[in-house]
């Protein structure tokens, strides 16, 4: 179980993460996220062992960062830290290596990643030989060639196409049963959405949101209704309680204020004939603009 | 962490030593060194228009016997010391000036018109139609003279023997008070002209090899954004000493390579003389420098010049290869990294040049003050030592600066390395390099 326990990290006069604390225990998936500059990064690097926090301590099942638990942590970072003049084998046998693995494990391992992504041919190639995609496969297999305890991965679907993604989704939950923890970062809310119970919202290395994903839809008291039917834009921005509408194809989106507002809202429109009224949480994507906003605003 | 220490230093090794640019460089520097050791043979096989000889018409105005034979005979003397290239052919002329002035137009003979002076006892005159190689000339001048003091001789009743004594250079019997500088010797400045240089080259090539492969590896490894993965496992300490290890070790495996292909080329250079019997210019230089140094001492002195000079080389190429690995560390690019080599080469150039000309800076305090200076002292103090301008006593004060300097480089530079290799930041370099000595949270 990794313990984030009130760390804070100073630039100089800078600060760059203030006072946070999180856990994510074994086999779970945690979304840190953030918008650029938020703190994430150096978050990252201090549990990686690269930057001591100015206070407050870091641990992974019980044992402070240092070089003999890095080895058993894996880290995708968002851009590609590939040796591109290396190939395949080189590389993922350079870092398995560092991690303190011996060459025999190592290229066993390699062979199972490669069969499961489907790039055996790739072996022997030079990295810069691949698409974006294959590299970013090479990057995630450097990254749990070591059979993680830890996981971090930042942006980890950068340049694959849908198919990748999914043969991605499946080696992140196999890792996750594994009893893998995972944090994950992504400013692709559904990506988080699809796999985090629980998360973390930074804004300049501070928590606005953190909690149970299902927990924070619930608390945030905004909803969204969609609506098909015999309706006007105008009659739903008269009703009470309604912030927002907005015209899709052939439905509106009401935006409402609280689960209060409801009821207020269905008795106005079943006045008229209507095919559909679907009330939704609203998406992370949403909380997250919302919150970050809010919070820059301030 | 040991053996990833030793893995780190192992790979980067591999990494340099497989790669085409060393393979392709070693394949140029062996035919390179061989061939420049070789160049006669190699012209020589290669064949050109070496036989034909030069043809020297001689026209006897003087009233002196045989003096085209004296002449003739000096000619094949001094022919003889030279390679087959200038070889000559003698012809006497029976005719006058303005004939033999017709029969050398348009072709490459020279002539030779010699006549009685009565203070001088020869006067010569040597016309041709255009410019004459200057090797063939100065062979003209050699032979000319000796036939001019063969001439005197016998008019003068000098005998050989006579005549060498008056031409010896004077003996001097140099006595110097300072015991310090008891083995210093005044011909030792000329000599280390030449032959200092061809010492000094290699160890600025080897120098620009190793900021290359130090920074190279560096900024590659962060260009590429692997450098977190890699400190995430191995501390930047290990890192940077695996790095300032294996670029030592290449460049100094890459000098014993330099020294084994001038072996072989001189190896072969000897199959080549003894095969065709032909002692070229270059063995017979090499031979005068040795016997010039032999007796001047020089070769004894060579007892504590070379460990000296190899001890400062080693301690130099660490400097140069901790100072480059530091500010490499700060660069996150290409440009980055070319900005960072131009003040090491410079520094390195700078060393170059002053230990070419040191002699010209006899009992300079200034030179001397900079001989101790790092990087300077490993080219500049043994060049001062070699031309008795410094002793050992400095020498020792060079050593001692330069390992005071490399501690604190280690010391200091360590910090720097440290947020240096982690930092992207968009600031120019160089204010980036001195935040980073600043900076007290790593």
């Amino acid at each position: 179980m990794l313990k984030v326990e009130n760390i804070t990290k100073y630039y100089g006069d800078h600060l760059a993460v203030d006072h946070l604390s999180f856990e994510v225990k074994n086999g779970e998936i945690f979304g840190l996220l953030g918008a650029n500059g938020a703190g994430k990064t150096t978050t990252f690097r201090m549990i990686m062992g690269l930057l001591e926090p100015t206070e407050g301590k870091i641990t992974l099942d019980g044992k402070k960062i240092g070089y003999d638990i890095t080895d058993k942590i894996g880290f995708v970072t968002e851009e590609r830290s590939l040796m591109t003049k290396m190939t395949v084998v080189d590389q993922i046998l350079y870092y398995g290596i560092l991690k303190g693995m011996q060459e025999k494990e190592i290229l066993k391992a390699l062979d199972e990643w490669l069969a499961r992504f489907k790039i055996t041919e790739y072996k022997n190639r030079k990295i810069k030989e691949l698409s974006k995609g294959n590299q970013q496969k090479i990057q995630f297999i450097s990254a749990v060639i070591n059979h993680p305890c830890l996981l971090i991965l930042d942006e980890p679907f950068t340049g694959l196409d849908p198919i990748n993604v999914e043969m991605f989704k499946q080696a992140i939950l196999d890792l996750q049963k594994e009893g893998c923890s995972i944090i994950f970062s992504s400013h692709q809310m559904e990506h988080i959405e699809m796999f985090c119970e629980k998360l973390m919202i930074l804004v300049k290395g501070k928590p606005v949101i953190e909690g149970y994903l299902k927990e924070i839809k619930k608390d945030y008291q905004k909803k969204n209704i969609f609506i098909q039917g015999n309706v006007t834009k105008k009659e739903l921005e008269k009703i009470e309680g309604v912030i927002s509408v907005e015209k899709t194809a052939n439905e509106y989106i009401v935006k409402i204020g609280s689960e209060a507002d409801i009821d207020r809202v269905f008795k106005a429109v079943s006045q008229n004939k209507i095919t559909k009224f679907v009330v939704e949480e609203p998406s992370l994507n949403e909380i997250f603009i919302a919150k970050v906003g809010e919070a820059y605003d301030e | 962490m040991t053996s990833k220490f030793w893995y780190l230093t192992g790979l980067s090794l591999k990494k340099k030593i497989k790669t085409k640019w060393f393979v392709i460089a070693n394949i140029l520097l062996v035919v390179l060194i061989i061939g420049l050791i070789n160049i006669d043979s190699i012209i020589q096989f290669f064949g050109g228009d070496f036989d034909q000889k030069t043809e020297i018409v001689i026209l006897d105005e003087t009233n002196y016997t045989d003096i085209d034979q004296t002449v003739n005979h000096y000619i094949d003397e001094y022919n003889q010391l030279l390679t087959t290239e200038y070889e000559t052919s003698i012809k006497t002329f029976s005719g006058s000036q303005e004939e033999l002035e017709k029969e050398l137009i348009d072709n490459d003979k020279i002539g030779v018109i010699l006549t009685n002076d009565e203070d001088n006892y020869l006067q010569a005159k040597v016309v041709s139609n255009e410019k004459i190689d200057s090797m063939v000339y100065q062979l003209l001048v050699q032979a000319l003279s000796s036939t001019k003091t063969e001439v005197a001789m016998s008019l003068t009743d000098i005998d050989l023997e006579e005549l060498e004594k008056i031409n010896a250079p004077i003996t001097i019997d140099r006595i110097i008070l300072d015991d310090a500088s008891q083995n210093e010797d005044e011909n030792m400045s000329l000599i280390m002209g030449t032959v200092f240089p061809t010492v000094i080259l290699p160890f600025f090539m080897l120098v620009l090899f190793l900021v290359q492969m130090i920074g190279t590896e560096i900024n590659g490894e962060k260009s590429t954004r692997s450098m977190e993965i890699i400190i995430s496992n191995v501390s930047p300490k290990v890192h940077f000493f695996s790095k300032v290890l294996a670029s030592n070790v290449f460049v100094i495996t890459q000098g014993i390579l330099l020294i084994i292909y001038a072996l072989i080329g001189l190896a072969l250079r000897h199959v080549f003389i003894v095969d065709s019997g032909v002692t070229g210019t270059i063995t017979s230089g090499i031979s005068d420098i040795w016997t010039t140094l032999s007796e001047t001492g020089f070769v004894d002195q060579l007892v504590y010049i070379i460990p000296i000079t190899l001890i400062l080389m080693v301690l130099s190429f660490v400097a140069y290869s901790l100072v480059a690995g530091i500010l490499a560390s700060m660069t996150v690019n290409m440009e980055d990294f070319q900005q960072i080599q131009t003040p090491i080469i410079m520094i390195s150039l700078v060393g170059y040049y002053l230990a070419i000309m040191a002699g010209m800076f006899e009992g300079s305090i200034f030179i001397r003050i900079l001989s101790y200076i790092p990087f300077l002292s490993c080219l500049l103090s043994p060049a001062l030592l070699v031309i008795g301008q410094i002793g050992i006593v400095d020498c020792l004060i060079s050593i001692a600066v330069l390992i005071v300097f490399l501690y604190f480089t280690i010391k200091y530079g360590l910090k720097i390395y440290k947020v240096g290799i982690l930092n992207y930041s968009t600031d120019k370099m160089w204010r980036r390099l001195f935040k980073a000595a600043k900076s007290k949270n790593i």
